[in-house]
C-alpha cells in the first residue's frame, strides 16, 4: 500500500480513471439498443403487478399508488448505479483474483479500492436511470412537489443506501480473496436486493429488519421515497447514517485484511 | 444411438461428480432464484384486505410456493454456458466429443435437481412454518399430472434457452437478446403475476404459449386451475420446439466451423 495521496491528486486520478472507463465501455455500442428493451422490460415488471393491485385497492401497507411509483423509482436508480458502477468494477475484481491481474492493480501507486472501483462503467444503465427519473416524476405528480429539504433528504437516504450497498458487495468481494469459488455470491446478493423494489412496508417481522440492517436495499429505495412524502423522522435518519457508514467501516477493513493475505494467482 | 445409451450410465456419473464438486456454488445459485418469495410478499399484503379475483392470502402462498418449486425442477443454464462456449471457442474441444455437448449439458441440468431438492426443503419448511395453510392436499389426478405436466415444463424450459444460446452463432448480442425475452416470459409465465389475474383477453391467448408452457402450466394443474388441455399444449411445444433445435444446431455448427473457430 502506498502513502495516501493528497486531494487534487485524487481528484485528477478519478477523473482519469472514469475517462478510461468510459472510453472502454463506448467502444461496444451495440449493446446499448438491446439495454433498452431490457430495461423497459424490468420497468414493466415491477409495475404491472402493482397496477394490477392498485386498480382493485387504493393502498397496500398504507402505500399508494403514486408513493409506491417512488419507491420503485429509487429502485430503478440503486439498480443503475449498482449495475453501472458498482457491479463491472466489483466483478472485475473477481476475475482478476482467479487470473492474477490483481497484481498490477497493487502495483499502482493510488490506492488499490479505489482505483478497483473506478475501472470500469457499463453505460446501458443509464436507461434505468433514465426510466428512474420518468418515474419518480409520475409519482410526484400524483403526490405534490415536496420542498428543497425533503429532496435533500431523499437525495443524502439515497446516497446512503447505495453507500451500504457498495459496501455489502465489497465484504462479498473480500471473500473471494480466500475462497475464489463462492464468487456467485453477488448474484445472491443481486437477488435479495431485488426485494427493495416494494415499499418495505409490506414486509413484516424479520424480513423487514433484515432489509433495513443486514442487506439495506430499503435505505435506498423505501426510505428516499419516505423522504420525498415528508414522512421521514430522525430516528429513521439516524439509523441510516449508522448502518451505512457502519457497514462501509467494516468493508473497508475487510478489504485491507484481504490485501494484505493476497498471495497472487501464480504463488 | 445405441452408442449413447450406454453411455448413459457414465455420462450420469460425472454430471453428479461435477455436481458433488461445485456444490457450494450450486447452493448459491438455488438460493438465487428467491423471486417467488418477492412476489409472495407483494401479494399477500395485497391481499390483507380481502381476496383478489378469488386469490386470498392462503391461495398466493400456495401459488408462489408452488411457483418456487416448479421453477427450481426447471431451471436450467444452458443459454449462458452455450453462448460461452460459441463466443470463447471453448465449443471446438466439445464437438470432438463423441457425445452432442447439448446431451451432456441435458444430464448436467438433470444432476442438479437433487441439490435443488435439498435447497428448497428449509425454504419451505419456512413457508409452512409461517403460513401451516400452504399445506394442502390435491385430488389424487392432479399429483401424477403435476409430475407429467412438471417433466414437460422443464423440457420446454431447457429447450427455449438452448434455442436462445445457439443465437450466440449468428449474433454478438445473444445474452441480451435473452434478458428481453425473460422479461416477456415473467409476464406470461405466472412467475411474477397468476395467469387469473392478467386481463381476460391477455390470459386467455398467454395460456398456450412457451412461456406458459415452462412454468404456469404445472402450477395452475396442481392448484386446480388447469388440466389436461393445457398438458397437450405443453406437448405440442417440446414437439416444435425439439424440431427447431434440431434445425438451429445443425445449422449453427455449420456456421461455427465457417467463421474458422
Amino acid at each position: 500500500m502506498s502513502a495516501p495521496p493528497n486531494a487534487p491528486r485524487l481528484w485528477t486520478v478519478c477523473s482519469a480513471l472514469a475517462r478510461v472507463a468510459l472510453m472502454n465501455a463506448l467502444q461496444y455500442r451495440e449493446g446499448f439498443l438491446v439495454e433498452f428493451f431490457v430495461g423497459t422490460g424490468n420497468v414493466v415488471a415491477i409495475l404491472l403487478p402493482l397496477a394490477v393491485i392498485f386498480d382493485r385497492s387504493a393502498s397496500v401497507a398504507g402505500w399508494n399508488w403514486d408513493q409506491s411509483l417512488l419507491v420503485t423509482g429509487f429502485f430503478l436508480l440503486q439498480s443503475a448505479v449498482m449495475g453501472g458502477l458498482v457491479e463491472p468494477n466489483l466483478g472485475a475484481v473477481v476475475e482478476g483474483i482467479r487470473a492474477g491481474q490483481m497484481d498490477y492493480l497493487l502495483l499502482r501507486p493510488v490506492d488499490a479500492q479505489l482505483v478497483a472501483s473506478t475501472q470500469r462503467v457499463a453505460p446501458a444503465k443509464v436507461w434505468d436511470a433514465v426510466a428512474a427519473v420518468g418515474v419518480i416524476g409520475w409519482g410526484l405528480h400524483g403526490t405534490g412537489l415536496p420542498d428543497l429539504g425533503a429532496f435533500a433528504a431523499a437525495f443524502a437516504l439515497l446516497l446512503a443506501g447505495i453507500l451500504a450497498m457498495y459496501s455489502l458487495w465489497l465484504l462479498v468481494i473480500c471473500l473471494s480473496f480466500w475462497f475464489v469459488r463462492v464468487d456467485n455470491l453477488r448474484y445472491l446478493l443481486g437477488a435479495v436486493a431485488d426485494a427493495g423494489r416494494w415499499p418495505v412496508d409490506i414486509y413484516r417481522g424479520v424480513a423487514r429488519v433484515f432489509l433495513t440492517v443486514v442487506v439495506p436495499v430499503a435505505l435506498a429505495t423505501s426510505w428516499p421515497a419516505l423522504a420525498l412524502l415528508g414522512r421521514l423522522d430522525v430516528a429513521l435518519t439516524a439509523q441510516a447514517i449508522v448502518v451505512s457508514c457502519g457497514l462501509f467501516a467494516l468493508s473497508r477493513w475487510a478489504w485491507l485484511r484481504a490485501l494484505r493475505s493476497y498471495t497472487s494467482a501464480s504463488s | 444411438m445405441r452408442i449413447l445409451w450406454m453411455a448413459v450410465p457414465t455420462l450420469w456419473r460425472v454430471a453428479v461428480a461435477g455436481m458433488v464438486a461445485y456444490r457450494a456454488e450450486m447452493v448459491i445459485w438455488i438460493l438465487s432464484a428467491t423471486l417467488p418469495l418477492v412476489m409472495l410478499a407483494l401479494w399477500d399484503a395485497a391481499a390483507i384486505a380481502g381476496p383478489l379475483e378469488g386469490f386470498g392470502q392462503t391461495d398466493f402462498a400456495r401459488y408462489f410456493t408452488v411457483t418456487m418449486i416448479v421453477r427450481q425442477l426447471t431451471g436450467a443454464w444452458i443459454v449462458w454456458e452455450l453462448n460461452y462456449a460459441v463466443r470463447s471457442g471453448t465449443l471446438s474441444p466439445q464437438l470432438l466429443r463423441p457425445v452432442n455437448p447439448l446431451v451432456y449439458n441435458l444430464f448436467e441440468t438433470l444432476a442438479a435437481i437433487p441439490w435443488r431438492l435439498l435447497v428448497l426443503i428449509p425454504l419451505v419448511g419456512g413457508l409452512v412454518a409461517w403460513r401451516p395453510e400452504v399445506l394442502f392436499v390435491p385430488e389424487g389426478w392432479r399429483v401424477p399430472l403435476f409430475g407429467i405436466s412438471t417433466l414437460l415444463a422443464f423440457a420446454v424450459a431447457w429447450l427455449v434457452q438452448a434455442l436462445f444460446g445457439m443465437l450466440a452463432f449468428w449474433f454478438d448480442q445473444a445474452m441480451g437478446i435473452f434478458s428481453v425475452h425473460f422479461a416477456l416470459w415473467s409476464f406470461f409465465s405466472g412467475y411474477i403475476i397468476p395467469m387469473a389475474l392478467l386481463p381476460e383477453g391477455v390470459s386467455r391467448l398467454a395460456r398456450w404459449l412457451p412461456f406458459y408452457s415452462s412454468l404456469g402450466a404445472p402450477v395452475d394443474v396442481l392448484l386446480g386451475r388447469a388440466g389436461g388441455l393445457e398438458v397437450g399444449a405443453q406437448a405440442l411445444w417440446v414437439v416444435a420446439l425439439s424440431g427447431l433445435l434440431h434445425l438451429a444446431w445443425t445449422r449453427g455448427i455449420r456456421r461455427y466451423g465457417a467463421v474458422g473457430a
